[in-house]
């Protein structure tokens, strides 16, 4: 493309945009509030993905053995265990850290009082998982070894966790689709207009020999700055948003933040930049084809 | 211009620059527009198409231009096949083409100036030789002292010359006029006919004027084709193949807008 046409294409596509505030504003407007709900979405989601990681980390599964199994074979069982995919860490408590933790937390000095280990067969492997989804075959595996008593387990915790993940994502994907059509279909109209505006100019130009690209560059060109545009705003408002949520929450429920840390501003940004630029972009330049192909054939 | 456009040239007759082999058009229902015509125009050569209301004149020029597409027969014009010429080619085929019309067409919001640059703008003309061609357009029509005028504010004549400033500017081979004395009175249609007869004469360039106007037809003394529910009926006139020989114009010299244009790929 030659300068002079490039020159040709952003000026009448900044003279659409003008020319057709009003459509413009609206086209505008929706994609802006389409990307502020998938900017607020995704900031929920990777928090709380970040929280779900974090609890992750502390969900275990405590194997207990049976009476008489000696402190090798469960090192044997704990090798076994360590080499699972699942599997990020196991520790092994023996009998006496097991009396030694409970005497500390709940007897104090009374302690003193008893000679033999009451917990005598608490001797106990932690296991931590790296992915919780597969908690439930690593238990069906241990409770299939003979040496194995009993296996606790925090199943609830996990499948709750992982549920309520994805019955955002899928809500937020519903929402976010929708909201995406009705900017196409704004963006549509917007340029439609604009076309229908130019109609005769455009006849003209085909007579003159006008290329495809010369006649149709203003319109698709008009079609990424709305994207463009629709894209700035949201993130503007988000940022600001972000900040003050996380901010009120932190003040009023301040249980909650003992429970979970929010992510830095700047770590959501970094991703939700490009992504909201590149769906807005994306969304004015699927508007501006659909119409064009619509209107605009030579 | 006339070198570049005889070498280029169709192979049995060099100078031909429109070519129309048992040409059809059938609009979607009733009897055809244009019926089996044949007729070839010769590089130069001044052709009125003239018949009566309905009998195919504008659909028979739409052809020419690849505005539409025949439903039978070839149509070749200055080289390209236009039964087969690819979409991308057909901006680069019109460009060897000035086209007018009857109600001028002209950009209502934007000046004299303007109107005929425009033209220029879209076939990318280097910014700094568009003044230049659009003062020697605008000269030749005689509105170079109008270029400030909002067409809006023009005579009739006035508006239809700076229509045919348009068609000129990027200096076509051929330049097709559908009825563009239709809007006018007696003597203003004589003016532009006149103009349009200047250039053909000065520049060599070829004609095709479309128009029921008996009157300036029989006057003009050029070749007439007459149609009749969609044939011709009458082709006489045509001037020998001399009698164009050699122009030389510093002032307007062609350029050569498209010197890859002619299509030999069939
Ligand atoms: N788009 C169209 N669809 C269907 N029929 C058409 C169309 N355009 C023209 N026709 C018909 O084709 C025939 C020829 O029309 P055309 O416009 O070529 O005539 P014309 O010689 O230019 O007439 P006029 O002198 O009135 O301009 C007419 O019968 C007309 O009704
Ligand atoms: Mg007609």
């Amino acid at each position: 493309m030659r300068i002079s046409s490039l020159l040709h294409t952003v000026g009448q596509g900044f003279r659409l945009l003008f020319r057709n505030k009003s459509y413009s504003l609206a086209s505008i407007g929706t994609i802006s509030a389409c990307l502020f709900l998938f900017g607020m979405f995704y900031s929920v989601l990777t928090n709380f993905q970040h929280i779900v990681r974090t609890a992750e980390e502390g969900v275990s599964v405590t194997v207990f053995f049976k009476h008489g199994v000696t402190e090798e074979q469960i090192d044997q069982i704990r090798i076994a265990v360590e080499e699972r995919e699942e599997v990020a860490q196991v520790n092994y408590v023996s009998a006496e850290d097991a009396w030694a933790s409970f005497s500390e937390e709940y007897l104090g000095e009374y302690a003193e009082g008893f000679t033999e280990n009451p917990l005598e067969d608490s001797a106990n492997l932690e296991i931590y998982l790296s992915d919780i989804s597969k908690q439930s075959e690593l238990v069906s595996y241990l409770e299939s070894l003979e040496e194995v008593r009993m296996v606790n387990r925090s199943e609830l915790t996990a499948n709750t966790l992982s549920g309520a993940n994805r019955l955002i994502g899928y809500a937020s994907v519903a929402i976010i689709g929708i909201l995406l059509l009705v900017a196409v279909f704004l963006i549509s109209n917007t340029i439609a207009t604009g076309i229908q505006s130019h109609k005769d100019e455009i006849n003209i130009m085909k007579y003159i020999g006008a290329t495809d690209l010369y006649v149709r560059g203003p319109y698709v060109f008009e079609g990424l700055l709305l994207g463009f545009l629709g894209s700035l705003i949201p993130l503007v408002v988000t940022y600001f948003v972000y900040n003050k949520a996380v901010e009120i929450i932190t003040s009023r429920y301040y249980m909650l933040t003992q429970l979970m840390k929010f992510l830095p501003v700047e770590e959501i940004f970094t991703t939700l930049i490009p992504i909201s630029v590149i769906l807005g972009v994306g969304i004015g330049f699927v508007g501006s084809i659909l119409t064009i192909r619509k209107h605009l054939h030579v | 211009m006339s070198q570049n456009y005889r070498s280029a040239g169709s192979p049995d007759n060099d100078e031909t620059v429109i070519l129309l082999d048992n040409v059809s058009k059938q609009y979607t229902n009733g009897a055809p527009a244009v019926n089996h015509v044949t007729l070839s125009v010769r590089e130069g050569e001044f052709v009125f198409i003239t018949g009566e209301t309905g009998s195919g004149k504008s659909t028979l020029l739409k052809i020419m231009i690849h505005e539409l597409v025949p439903t039978e027969g070839t149509v070749r014009v200055l080289g390209y096949d236009l039964n087969r010429i690819r979409h991308g080619k057909i901006a680069k085929f019109r460009r060897n083409l000035g086209i007018v019309f009857q109600d001028f067409r002209l950009l209502k919001d934007r000046d004299v100036y303007e109107n005929v640059a425009f033209a220029q703008r879209i076939i990318q003309v280097p910014g700094n030789q568009i003044r230049r061609n659009v003062l020697n357009a605008l000269d030749m029509v005689s509105l170079s002292d109008k270029y400030k005028r909002k067409v809006t504010q023009l005579s009739g004549g006035e508006q239809q010359r700076v229509a045919l400033a348009r068609a000129l500017v990027n200096k076509p081979f051929i330049l097709l006029a559908d009825e563009p004395t239709g809007n006018l009175d007696a003597d203003t249609a004589w003016e532009i006919m006149q103009l349009i007869e200047r250039v053909n004469r000065e520049f060599g360039t070829t004609v095709v004027v479309v128009t029921h106007d008996r009157g300036i037809v029989s006057r003009m003394h050029k070749r007439v084709i007459e149609m009749k529910q969609g044939e011709i009926i009458r082709d006489e006139g045509s001037t020998p193949a001399e009698t164009y020989d050699d122009f030389e114009d510093d002032l307007f010299e062609y350029q050569d807008v498209d010197s890859d244009g002619y299509d030999y790929e069939d």
